[in-house]
């Protein structure tokens, strides 16, 4: 999904008064699945937009971003190891890590 | 203003920018997730107020806009700033609502294309036949002088007939584009080349023009073709028009 699309979609959920959180891929090393610059964004429904690779790592990546988005209310930098199996554990089998910026956004009223 | 508005209204300029957010931090005075933006004219908006770090972050925001290339850098000892490019969308014009048009705007919808397509026939240029495409149905050559052809367009050219083809292609060629493609035989490409040679168009701006259009994977029918097309405005997007001609000589040789 194109950055523009998301971009219009955190301005237009902000609108709507709902929160949203965009994670990015900041850096990669080895093979992966997606390069820096992918980005995906998830929304206070658990909806998500995009795909920074799929997988058990994106899904990793999906709880950071609701944690952040519900929780801890502050951006995190999240590292995914995608090296630890060649998925026989239903993992990744890219082989690769990504570090992930997962930041919220939230609408005007609720900004510290 | 919001920097998710600016954004957004940056987004639908022509120029690529750089978006700089702070991704680990010891500088209360910049946030995690802090963000400015940078031009390219290397002018930064959104700075953080301290002029040793804007310039910094802007100088750093040019580089990445002059090779084309995101990461992040750590700009001083305990400052990490993620440098993205964003760009405006890639648009498509499908000059041709026929039998290969249909897939292929189908295609390059769901790829993350903003898709035009252009006919003269209104049975064919209708907007039933193409799902969330801008759809017209007039004259070619008006048309194409009306929109806004720039260097986040790919142009294809797939009318019924060489005629068309060859006046649409003299219409485009002047505009800075991402990718013009036409379709035809090796020999009825040649005699359209030839032609707008004389005409006076330069060899350099005809032959960027890729043609037979498509990857060569074999395709037949409308579908395969459309494709081989959508794969080849793919490979311009994230490979360049340079490596997508070695990748076309490679398959052919």
């Amino acid at each position: 999904m194109e950055d523009k699309v998301l971009f219009k979609k955190i301005e237009r959920l902000r609108k709507k008064g709902l929160g949203s959180c965009l994670a990015t891929i900041v850096k990669t090393q080895g093979s992966t699945p997606r390069d820096v610059g992918a980005k995906m964004l998830v929304t206070v429904n658990s909806e998500f937009y995009g795909s920074i690779g799929g997988g058990c790592g994106e899904k990793q990546v999906f709880s950071a971003a609701l944690r952040c988005l519900l929780v801890s209310k502050q951006p995190e930098l999240v590292n995914v190891d995608l090296t630890d199996d060649l998925g026989i554990k239903g993992g990744d089998v890219c082989g690769g890590k990504i570090q992930v910026f997962v930041e919220p956004f939230f609408p005007a009223e609720k900004q510290t | 203003m919001d920097i998710i508005s600016r954004v957004n209204d940056l987004l639908e300029a022509a120029d690529d920018f750089c978006l700089a957010t702070v991704i680990s931090s010891v500088n209360e005075k910049l946030p995690l997730g802090s963000k400015s933006i940078i031009l390219d004219n290397g002018s930064l908006e959104n700075g953080c107020g301290i002029k040793d770090l804007d310039d910094l972050i802007s100088g750093f925001g040019q580089q990445v806009l002059e090779k084309k290339k995101k990461q992040m850098v750590e700009v001083k000892e305990g400052i990490t700033i993620f440098f993205d490019i964003i760009g405006r969308q890639a648009n498509l014009i499908i000059c041709g609502a026929g039998h290969i048009g249909v897939p292929l705007a189908k295609f390059a919808v769901s790829l993350g294309f903003v898709v035009t397509v252009i006919d003269d026939r209104p049975d064919f240029a209708n907007p039933d036949r193409f799902d969330h495409c801008n759809v017209i149905a007039n004259d070619f050559i008006e048309t194409l002088q009306s929109i806004n052809i720039d260097k986040s367009s790919y142009v294809v050219l797939i009318t019924r007939g060489h005629e068309h083809d060859k006046d649409c292609l003299a219409q485009v060629l002047p505009c800075e584009t991402a990718y013009v493609g036409m379709i035809g035989s090796r020999r009825r490409i040649r005699l359209v080349l030839e032609q707008l040679s004389q005409e006076g168009f330069s060899d350099e701006r005809l032959h960027g023009v890729f043609s037979p259009i498509g990857i060569p994977i074999g395709a037949e029918t409308p579908e395969e073709i459309a494709l081989a097309i959508a794969a080849e405005l793919v490979t311009v997007r994230r490979l360049g028009a340079e490596r997508t001609r070695s990748l076309r000589n490679a398959i052919l040789t």
